[in-house]
């Protein structure tokens, strides 16, 4: 199993599964809140393509959750704005 | 890093596995690209680690073979986790810029598949709302389920594997709503049992899904979303609707996964930095032009770019897996009689120019707009903000409005709403070909494009 | 409107609109044509930058001086509405200091706030800067404004104000009676008027050859990069003082010197590259890399910044540098208003105030010579 934290809550999964799956699994349906409305978002194409699963690793924001590997001892967190 | 490959294949889905397959058999040194971490595509994405389950996988067989075969072919390099940046040409030959440095070559098969088409309504921004691709994928690739109370919605002929997959998986789909009518099938009959494995496909699913007492709905689709207190999905409203898709009568349905699609749409970006030439069809889909050989058009004699599968139009895995072979024979120069394949990729083409007229996207989602439904959800534009752009300055065209609002500007670069605005500016085809301009194809951190020796 | 209004304005860009504006203040009836939609040609590509900096002393330091304030009458004028900011300017050096101290001494003397900083003030101003730079001077009256908004406002108020603007309309053919401008045919109809103003940027050459006139006005090709939104780490815009001699710079080959700010938006905007490749298709690369590393060296923490967008235009540049304001020497009402090159944004309102006044015969805030067109016929009959 890996291991990473969300918001700071541990979380272990197989290896090889992606970083929305993991939080989908877990109950966790929000990834982001947006820059100018502050409104939550999830994961919406599943593929990559629409940015909305955009979550902070390890300090770099911006990264898809959907195709994102978990890697053990990541640090993830919700994106706020941009 | 520089990589040289005599044919390199971009997309490893039904289309790019077939090309790959049959160009390194033709004797070429093929490199096969793809952004994923495992071959398959979206087709036969898998998890790597299950027994596979034919409810979720249609033909996996075939899929593990292919995939087996060209994993096994010492003549194809598979590059995965592959991002391209950028694409042009340069001194005759195809450079594809990507996070694990240039791939070159002078014969370019392009396989980059598609992904749902969305229409926005109020709510769609809501989370729990998503694409039925996207809950495919992750129970795919994932075993996820997405949700327990799973309304899929939309047109088309992918909601039933998807309520199908979701629905042995335990979850409980409780709606599956087709916003065509019933009688579409019955239409176009004739061209539909040209093709009774697919015909048969179809049926197949219908009844797995009535055995879970899923009843598929004509002429409905989910108008609205709710959220609760946290933000996220708690129900949905449900319209029925005429035959322009207006609003007939609504009732609404609690639910924490809406599964809404409406077809595919192909991402042209790369055909359009590399100069070929694309067509838009009467629905508004855009594509590369091929010839009989899925040759594409480019002025570049040097170079040969050849594309297959959903980039050519939309048409399923079946015709993806014909054209790839077409495009790896022919791109190698083969002496191998296409007649057999053509002859194939004739008759599935038939069908799913039928499908397209059994599930056509009707005008009247438009009129399921509020005003501050979201438009372009990057940028958290709503219908007002283009509403206001149109009257205030009369902006009249898709690229003014989106200058004047930043909609589509956002780090999806209108892959998601361009169809939309140019659907609700009339956009001529020309100008849609032209919103499919996106030079830097995903982004790259500024410090991997200032690299010395980045062509 | 009528077919014949007072004066016929052919490009919508931010030079037509403006002119517009100017004229229809003045009471004029004018009619704005473009054969694409408003700003469709270079405006949209332009970044922005209202600049006073980026000049030597000169006629047009001048212009853009007067334009800076032009502009923010303007906004009064019209309500704003196009993010017009004075966000000031910090310039730096990394060759030392003795060039950009030169340079701003002289525009000093010319009248423009040009303050000599500390590295201090500098890192203060722009906390994020690279600590290898230490020579700065700030300008407080740099500026910029959104030009796709800014011309939809104004040309929202030239119709307002009685004037009209009818886009995808292609000019055809200018007819002239006896050297006199008569006709401008179009796409979509004929219109005649007493003046007419070749604001077709870019084009303006083709606009003038199509009246029987010359103009040597060719692209100048730059790229942009547009970063994904961030967290606003850059306050003014900083570029460094190699910009100012590329700028002035007649050589075709290309010139990069990267301009870096903020948006409104939260991306970060890098330009600009100025090459002479004619109207050349596609993204060169190379010059993306080029913009991408100088940028890093002024700002280090844009190497883990994510590139999102790159976009191109064409300045429309004349072989001094300097745009063309005024009657043209053949053609008599036939006016021109173009080739403003890469600072097209910011001369605007202060070259539609010139052009107004020299073609209502009125007193302007400086002599309008060094932009004559008759300045090109008399270097080639000589
Ligand atoms: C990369 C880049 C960055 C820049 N950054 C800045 C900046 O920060 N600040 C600044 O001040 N300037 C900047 N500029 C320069 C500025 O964009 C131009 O100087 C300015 O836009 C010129 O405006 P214009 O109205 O003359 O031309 P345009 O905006 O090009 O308008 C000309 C119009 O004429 C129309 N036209 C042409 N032919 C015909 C015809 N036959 N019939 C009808 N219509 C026709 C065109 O469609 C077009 O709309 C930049 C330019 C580039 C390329
Ligand atoms: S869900 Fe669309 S990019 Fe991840």
């Amino acid at each position: 199993m890996i291991n990473f934290t969300f918001e700071g809550e541990p979380i272990s999964v197989e290896p090889g599964t992606s970083v929305a799956a993991a939080l989908l699994s877990h109950g966790e349906r929000i990834t982001r809140l947006t820059r100018f409305n502050s409104t939550p978002r999830s994961i919406f194409c599943g593929i990559g393509v629409c940015f909305d699963c955009l979550v902070e690793v390890d300090g770099e924001p911006n990264q898809r959750s959907c195709i994102t590997t978990v890697k053990e001892g990541m640090v993830v967190k919700v994106q706020h704005g941009s | 890093m520089e990589v040289r490959y005599q044919v390199i294949v971009l997309g490893g889905g039904p289309a790019g596995l077939n090309a790959a397959k049959y160009a390194a058999n033709a004797g070429y040194e093929v490199g096969l690209i793809d952004a994923g971490t495992r071959l398959g595509g979206q087709y036969w994405r898998h998890t790597g680690r299950e027994e596979f389950d034919q409810s979720v996988h249609h033909n996996f067989d075939q899929g593990s073979l292919l995939m087996d075969a060209v994993l096994a072919n010492p003549r194809i390099t598979v590059h995965s986790e592959t991002n391209i940046w950028s694409a042009s040409i340069i001194n005759d030959e195809v450079v594809l810029r990507t996070n694990n440095g240039a791939f070159i070559t002078q014969r370019l098969i392009l396989a980059t598949g598609a992904y749902d088409r969305s229409l926005p309504f109020p709510g769609w921004d809501i989370p729990g709302v998503m694409t039925p691709g996207a809950a495919q994928s992750l129970l795919k690739g994932h075993g996820v389920l997405v949700g327990k109370r799973i309304v899929v919605a939309g047109t088309g002929p992918f909601l039933l594997p998807v309520a199908t997959g979701l629905s042995s998986h335990g979850a409980s789909v409780v709606g599956l709503l087709e916003a065509s009518s019933k009688y579409s099938w019955a239409k176009n009959l004739l061209e539909l049992l040209r093709n009774p494995a697919k015909a048969l496909e179809g049926i197949g699913y219908l009844l797995a899904l009535r055995g879970r007492k899923v009843e598929m709905r004509f002429r409905q689709a989910i108008v609205a979303a709710h959220a609760s207190a946290d933000g996220s999905l708690e129900s949905v409203t449900i319209a029925n609707l005429d035959s322009e898709w207006k609003i007939r009568s609504t009732y609404k349905l609690s639910c924490d996964v809406a599964a809404v699609g409406w077809g595919f749409t192909a991402d042209t970006a790369i055909a359009y930095s590399l100069g070929l030439a694309l067509d838009v069809d009467a629905s508004g889909s855009i594509s590369v032009v091929v010839d009989e050989n899925q040759r594409a058009r480019q002025p570049n004699a040097a170079i040969a770019i050849y594309a297959a599968g959903e980039l050519t139009g939309i048409g399923g895995a079946d015709l993806a897996l014909v054209e790839g072979a077409i495009a790896g024979l022919a791109i190698a120069g083969s002496a191998q009689d296409l007649k057999t394949l053509k002859k194939r990729r004739k008759k599935l083409l038939r069908f799913a120019q039928a499908l397209t007229k059994v599930y056509p996207v009707a005008s009247g989602w438009k009129s399921w707009l509020s005003e501050d439904t979201t438009i372009c959800r990057c940028e958290e534009i709503s219908y007002s903000d283009i509403n206001e752009a149109r009257e205030e300055f009369d902006a009249s065209d898709a690229r003014t409005i989106k200058l004047l609002t930043r909609c589509g500007m956002g780090l999806c670069q209108g892959r998601i709403c361009g169809r939309t605005i140019a659907d609700l500016m009339n956009s001529t085809p020309q100008e849609r070909i032209s919103s499919a301009s996106r030079p830097i194809l995903s982004p790259i951190t500024l410090g991997e494009v200032a690299q010395e020796g980045l062509l | 409107m009528s077919q014949s209004p007072d004066a016929i304005v052919i490009g919508a860009g931010i030079v037509g609109a403006t002119t517009a504006l100017a004229l229809t203040n003045a009471g004029l009836k004018v009619l704005v044509l473009d054969r694409g939609s408003i700003a469709s040609g270079t405006t949209s590509a332009g970044e922005g930058n209202i600049l006073v900096s980026d000049k030597e002393p000169g006629a047009e330091l001048d212009l853009a001086l007067r334009s800076r304030d032009a502009w923010f009458e303007l906004a009064d004028d019209i309500g704003g509405g196009f993010e017009l900011e004075a966000k000031g300017g910090v310039v730096v050096s990394s060759s030392g200091s003795e060039s950009l101290r030169n340079l701003t001494s002289k525009q000093r003397d010319s009248g423009i706030d040009a303050r000599d900083i500390s590295s201090s003030e500098l890192w203060e101003l722009e906390p994020h800067l690279s600590r290898s730079i230490n020579v700065g001077a700030y300008y407080p009256q740099d500026a910029q404004c959104q030009p796709m908004l800014a011309t939809a406002r104004v040309l929202q108020a030239v119709k307002q104000r009685g004037g009209d603007v009818v886009t995808g309309s292609e000019v055809l053919a200018i007819e002239n009676r006896h050297g006199v401008v008569s006709s401008v045919v179009t796409s979509r109809g004929s219109y005649s008027a007493p003046v007419v103003i070749n604001a077709a940027g870019t084009w303006a050459g083709a606009i003038a050859r199509l009246a029987g006139a010359e103009l040597p006005i060719a692209p100048r090709r730059g790229f942009i990069l547009v970063s994904v939104p961030t967290p606003h780490r850059i306050f003014h815009k900083v570029y460094s003082s190699d910009y100012v001699a590329n700028v002035a710079s007649g050589d075709a080959d290309l010139q990069s010197s990267a301009v870096v700010e903020g948006t409104q938006s939260g991306t970060i905007l890098i330009g600009a590259s100025r090459e002479r490749v004619g109207f050349k298709e596609g993204i060169d690369y190379s010059v993306v890399r080029i913009l991408a590393h100088q940028a890093i060296e002024l700002f280090p923490f844009l190497a883990n910044v994510q590139l999102m967008r790159v976009y191109r235009g064409f300045r429309p540049y004349a072989p001094d540098h300097l745009p063309v304001i005024g009657q043209d020497p053949i053609i008599k009402g036939l006016w021109h208003n173009a080739g403003h090159e890469g600072a097209g944004i910011g001369l605007a309102p202060g070259s539609a105030q010139l052009l107004a006044d020299t073609i209502l015969e009125r007193h302007s805030f400086m002599n309008a010579a060094p932009f004559s067109p008759s300045r090109f016929s008399t270097v080639s009959s000589s």
